[in-house]
């Protein structure tokens, strides 16, 4: 005994939703070769069998890529700054993968150690989350290597499993999940079978182990001289939270914003002596695994990573993650 | 909705130029009863912002005694410092904090206090040296050296003077060789060297050691032959930080969050660390 819903509901979902004036963002196809999560005008626009998982992640749409924190307006001497509008809409996150879903509440715990950062909070509270759990995956997919699978309940308020083209079964697995769903869900006899994930491919205690260990080895040589420090790990990253302040505006009138940034950048740690702490691309690539898989998990009790394989698909050389972490776990590097 | 990037607004009452590129500005709250209310303790920072321009870190200089003004003091080196240097008395900016731990001075209670500096690193040891001879009567001994490359890159050298006149404190200032002027009369030399020119009694003593990483790189050697473990020798990490509070992603050394479990730091925590700083 299963429920289930058809590709129909999802429509007739997604159009409810953009009818009340909310936001809907899933997977679609925005170029030929280019699947994104965006904000979807319409239920055709969702794309939900056929491919591997999106390019980008559902971060951008609790942590933006470019967010005004404040205003601020001078008059001679005086200033006086003002709060923008706070985010009000609410928001369904449809057909997101298992492995960006289990990243919210791994950000969660980030953005509200000591202080509370109401910005991300508010549009946490503003958003269900509908994964679709995965039916295939390829070489860069790792989840099942960070404790997670094709089907990891983990952030997600329902999850749909694909029975046949264009039917699911649905799990709800939170009070948000059981209302967005009620009324909408048929009875069936069918039960969806547990969908496969990928091998593991190391184990993460040993990643530790040898980030804590091997602070001054060559193999963080080896691995980051391929890199370009472009940032594209990190921004297609379901988990690096890490970002800018900055002022835009001029003498009179503007606002303070905050802007993603990433560890691989050469200015992220610049003093302003000129001493950087992290003045190459090795090292800046073993701070990105370091705070991962042990920074992360000291200070939060897990892994900042869900095994997307991003990282990995998104890198303009070939390196991302997985290589690295799975040449550790070969003990290729000793 | 609470936010935590908003500053509150501070005037800015005095500016003082330093050094030629050194910066000091004395700054007080445009709410009266904040002004009341604020506490930090000496060693914490604050995160000052010129608008339109953005945000920069500075220790608060100012000793936490003091109830009308908060000081920070900075050099001129990009967008928004260049802003900060162009302030006059009555502009208006906007502060944070404050953040971080601060030196734990009750700990410090009945010891000989050492305070080197090098630099534009005189500041986050000013605001101790201050809280010291305020409360001289918990603390021993004082000794001071500071130095800096010329004489004319010292900071605060009106207040040397004034250090100097108070029982039992002991100030050396140098300058690295060949940034002596004709009239210099202090000692010439870096600041670890003379610092062990100097001498003096190095028991039951606690330092604060703040500069570029070489010149503590050097004292740590004279500090072993003299016997002081390092547990009782302090630093302040002055890493890059935009939050302030943990979230941005750049400050940590390992899992060491300096913004929020710093700056401050005996060597002893530091060489446990990964020397990623």
């Amino acid at each position: 005994m299963s429920f289930t819903i058809t590709q129909d509901g999802l429509s007739k979902l997604v159009n409810e939703w953009l009818a009340r004036g909310k936001r809907v963002a899933g997977p679609s196809r925005v170029k030929r070769d280019c699947i994104l999560y965006v904000p979807l005008q319409g239920p055709d626009q969702l794309l939900l069998e056929d491919f591997i998982r999106p390019a980008n992640s559902l971060k951008e749409f609790l942590f933006p890529k470019h967010e005004r924190l404040f205003g601020y307006r001078i008059n001679g001497n005086g200033v006086e700054l003002f709060e923008l509008e706070p985010p009000k809409t609410e928001q369904l996150l449809i057909a997101a993968r298992p492995c960006d879903a289990a990243a919210l509440p791994i950000l969660d715990q980030v953005f509200n150690w000591d202080c509370a950062d109401e910005f991300y909070n508010r549009r946490r509270q503003l958003t269900t989350v509908v994964t679709l759990a995965c039916s295939a995956h390829d070489d860069a997919c790792f989840c099942t290597s960070v404790g997670l699978s094709p089907c990891a309940e983990r952030g997600s308020d329902v999850m749909l499993v694909k029975l046949d083209r264009g039917k699911y079964e649905v799990r709800c697995h939170t009070e948000k999940g059981r209302s967005l769903m009620e009324g909408r869900l048929e009875p069936s006899d069918q039960v969806a079978s547990e969908p496969l994930g990928p091998e593991k491919r190391f184990d993460p205690a040993e990643v530790r182990e040898f980030v804590k260990h091997n602070f001054a080895s060559a193999f963080w040589q080896s691995e980051g001289l391929t890199c370009l420090g472009c940032g594209a790990c990190a921004y297609t990253c379901p988990t690096c939270h890490c970002f800018d302040i900055i002022d835009e505006g001029n003498a009179n009138e503007g606002a303070r914003v905050r802007n993603w940034d990433s560890c691989q950048f050469s200015m992220f740690t610049q003093h302003a002596s000129g001493h950087n702490p992290r003045e190459n691309q090795p090292a800046r690539q073993r701070q990105r695994i370091s705070h991962k898989f042990d920074i992360y998990p000291e200070k939060f009790g897990e892994i900042l990573c869900t095994g997307c394989g991003n990282c990995t698909r998104n890198c303009p050389v070939g390196i991302g993650a997985l290589s690295v972490l799975t040449e550790i776990g070969h003990g290729e590097h000793l | 909705m609470a936010n935590i990037y908003k500053p509150e607004l501070v005037k800015v009452i005095a500016t003082r130029q330093q050094t030629p590129d050194v910066k000091s500005v004395k700054v007080c709250f445009q709410d009266s009863g904040r002004a009341n209310d604020f506490a930090f303790r000496v060693g914490q920072f604050g995160i000052f912002s010129a608008f339109g321009y953005g945000e920069s870190t500075f220790n608060i200089c100012s000793s936490s005694n003091w109830k009308d003004y908060l000081e920070f003091c900075f050099r001129k080196v990009g967008r928004v410092t260049e802003a900060l240097w162009r302030l006059e008395e009555g502009d208006v900016i906007g502060f944070r904090g404050p953040y971080g731990n601060g030196y734990p001075v009750e700990d410090w209670k009945g010891k000989n206090l050492i305070f080197l500096g090098g630099g534009i690193a005189m500041p986050p040891i000013r605001c101790a040296i201050w809280y010291a001879l305020e409360n001289r009567r918990d603390f021993g001994d004082i000794t001071i050296v500071y130095g800096a490359r010329t004489v004319a890159d010292l900071v605060y050298v009106d207040e040397l003077d004034q250090w100097a006149q108070h029982p039992n404190v002991r100030v050396v200032r140098c300058v690295d060789p060949g940034g002596q002027t004709p009239d210099w009369k202090g000692e010439i030399g870096f600041v670890p060297h003379v610092f062990d020119r100097a001498g003096g009694s190095s028991a039951n003593s606690i330092v604060l050691v703040i500069g570029p990483p070489i010149m503590i790189k050097n004292t740590l050697p004279i500090l072993d032959r003299m016997g002081i473990p390092h547990r009782a020798v302090y630093t302040s990490l002055e890493n890059r930080m935009k939050c302030g509070c943990g979230k941005c992603g750049r400050c940590n050394v390992g899992a060491f969050y300096i913004c929020k479990e710093g700056p401050v730091l005996t060597m002893e925590d530091l060489e446990r660390l990964p020397s990623d700083y």
